[in-house]
């Protein structure tokens, strides 16, 4: 379509990449979804056998969605501090071990059942277990449930979860990687070690790492958190840790008005990566690909939302919840969205089985579109309210 | 009375309480200094019926249009009565902080979300001091609000 080459064919087609994405953002507030399965279409209908085939802008989107990984998990981990990690441990493992089991199962036994082999399978089981805070939190605030009494419940199975993310990664990232067993033990065993200690730095110091960082300047601020997670990204990545993870722990250690100023600094940064980082996601799956796993991701999301349900029922059910407010708990905890893409993108770049790809995307289509307007209509469905 | 409180990961702190007549109410402090004032559905105790935003200012003005300028008599009870609620005394010394400046300037309610409740200069109690009160080295300083809110405002006003 373009001449090849040149720095205006970069610009002409990122313009249109972020002006795509303006508009659909626009329709998603308009119809009331979240933007994120809307930019996971508009990935699709770009690249290859789409719409729009981008070339010359290629490698800039490849590691701006990389960028846009780190900075999701960075802003994710500056929500919290080391403090309300712990705590949420302590309170809530027990909700925690369930949310995991219930959430992790059901997808990995679907991926070994379409023969996706363990790697696959573990990929697949990440995918339907981590809920969309990013959509919850959204939502929640969109639907003034913040001040409900059941909402404390959801939130702390999302930290929890949150958590689990920091742990699972880098444990996927040992499986992906294939090595054997001593090795990959050693590595799972380090990464595990690098997490504990991080947690328990962020929780020492993290009051003196926090003023180290800070100053008056928001330009200072701003390229200090950047730099300082690039860099952590990177070592992390080169002790497999993954960069993800190393971003998320720098988040976690920073607290108090860093962490303020810093999420007003970056969000708006976030966005811009984000949103490539979806579309990226989108461009490497051809829309033919599609039609034939829509069924099985269908299947599979009916069967990862009840246990959400499930889950989020019993644990409001557990902290003396009504049965309005448990279907709300249970329903609320159904979106997926921006980090079963992570989780479904590295097992994309890792070579597992084709179909993963294209049947994570209809997934969090489904669970994201799906899940919000669960969660929206949550008082309006008709669900027993007897036992 | 009795407040109960909860955590809310990544937004803030929850408390809730009972009305004589019978109304549970809830109170969100969100970390960014935002409240949420809800009152809950006597049918689904779980869902507030109505919730308010209010601004860190709107919040000042609710508190002192509903009593406020009484807080400072009952502070003492208050310390025993309130849980989640933290009380702090700073004392200003030359040159760190905000001393030589003023309450307004230092943004100390709009960025912390605690507020100066009085000033202690001398012998003379100054209670409810406004924006414009500048800080002397020597003034002892009461700040409430939230813990958090409270370490941050102590921080920002000793320096």
């Amino acid at each position: 379509m373009l001449a090849s080459g040149g720095t205006s064919d970069v610009f002409i087609e990122l313009g249109l990449v972020l002006l795509i994405l303006a508009v659909v953002g626009r329709a998603a507030r308009r119809i009331g979804v979240p933007s994120i399965p809307l930019y996971l279409i508009a990935g699709l209908a770009m690249g290859e056998g789409g719409l729009i085939p981008l070339e010359a802008s290629d490698d800039f989107i490849r590691i701006g969605a990389e960028v846009g990984v780190v900075l999701l998990l960075l802003l994710l981990g500056l929500e919290f501090s080391g403090e309300e990690l712990s705590d949420g441990l302590r309170a809530n493992w027990t909700s925690g071990l369930v949310d995991l089991l219930a959430g992790l199962l059901p997808g990995a036994i679907a991926g070994l059942l379409l023969g996706w082999g363990w790697s696959g399978a573990l990929v697949l089981g990440g995918v339907t277990y981590v809920s969309s805070s990013g959509i919850i939190a959204k939502l929640l605030g969109e639907l003034d449930r913040i001040a409900n009494r059941e909402t404390s419940v959801v939130l702390s199975i999302l930290v929890m979860e949150d958590l689990a993310m920091a742990l699972f990664l880098p444990v996927l990232g040992v499986v992906l990687a294939g090595t054997g067993i001593i090795d990959g033990g050693l590595a799972v065993a380090l990464a595990f070690a690098v997490v504990g200690a991080a947690l328990f730095v962020s929780i020492r110091f993290g009051r003196h790492m926090s003023r180290l960082v800070s100053s008056r300047s928001k330009e200072v601020l701003l390229l200090t958190l950047l730099g300082l997670t690039l860099l952590v990204a990177g070592l992390a990545e080169l002790v497999q840790v993954s960069s993800a993870v190393g971003a998320f722990l720098i988040g976690v250690a920073l607290s108090g008005r860093v962490a303020d100023d810093g999420r007003e600094l970056l969000e708006p940064l976030r966005d811009v990566f984000g949103g490539l980082f979806f579309v990226f996601f989108g461009l490497q799956i051809d829309p033919g690909s599609l039609p034939p796993v829509i069924i099985p991701a269908l299947l599979i999301g009916v069967v990862t939302a009840a246990a959400k349900v499930g889950v989020g029922w019993w644990s409001a059910q557990r902290a003396g919840i009504g049965l309005r407010g448990r279907w709300r708990a249970g329903l609320s905890l159904v979106p997926r969205g921006e980090f079963s893409i992570v989780i479904g993108g590295l097992g994309v770049a890792a070579g597992s089985h084709a179909d993963l790809g294209p049947t994570v995307a209809a997934y969090v289509l489904i669970m994201a579109i799906g899940g919000s307007l669960l969660m929206r209509y949550a008082d309006a469905l008709p669900l027993p309210l007897r036992r | 009375m009795e407040v109960f409180e909860t955590r809310l990961p990544g937004v803030g702190v929850r408390y809730e309480f009972e009305t004589d007549a019978g109304d549970r109410v809830g109170v969100v402090v969100r970390r960014d200094g935002q409240r949420e004032v809800a009152v809950y559905d006597a049918e689904d105790p779980d869902r507030c019926r109505a919730s308010l935003t209010v601004g860190p200012t709107e919040a000042a003005v609710l508190v002192e249009l509903l009593g406020g300028s009484k807080l400072t008599e009952r502070l003492a009870d208050l310390r025993h009565e309130v849980e989640g609620l933290a009380i702090e005394w700073v004392t200003m010394r030359d040159g760190l902080g905000l001393t030589g400046r003023s309450i307004g300037d230092g943004r100390i309610r709009t960025d912390t979300g605690a507020s100066v409740v009085a000033v202690i200069r001398g012998t003379v109690s100054l209670p409810g001091p406004g924006p414009d009160f500048v800080f002397e080295p020597g003034d002892v300083v009461l700040v409430m609000g939230a813990a958090e809110s409270v370490d941050r405002a102590v921080e920002r006003l000793a320096g």
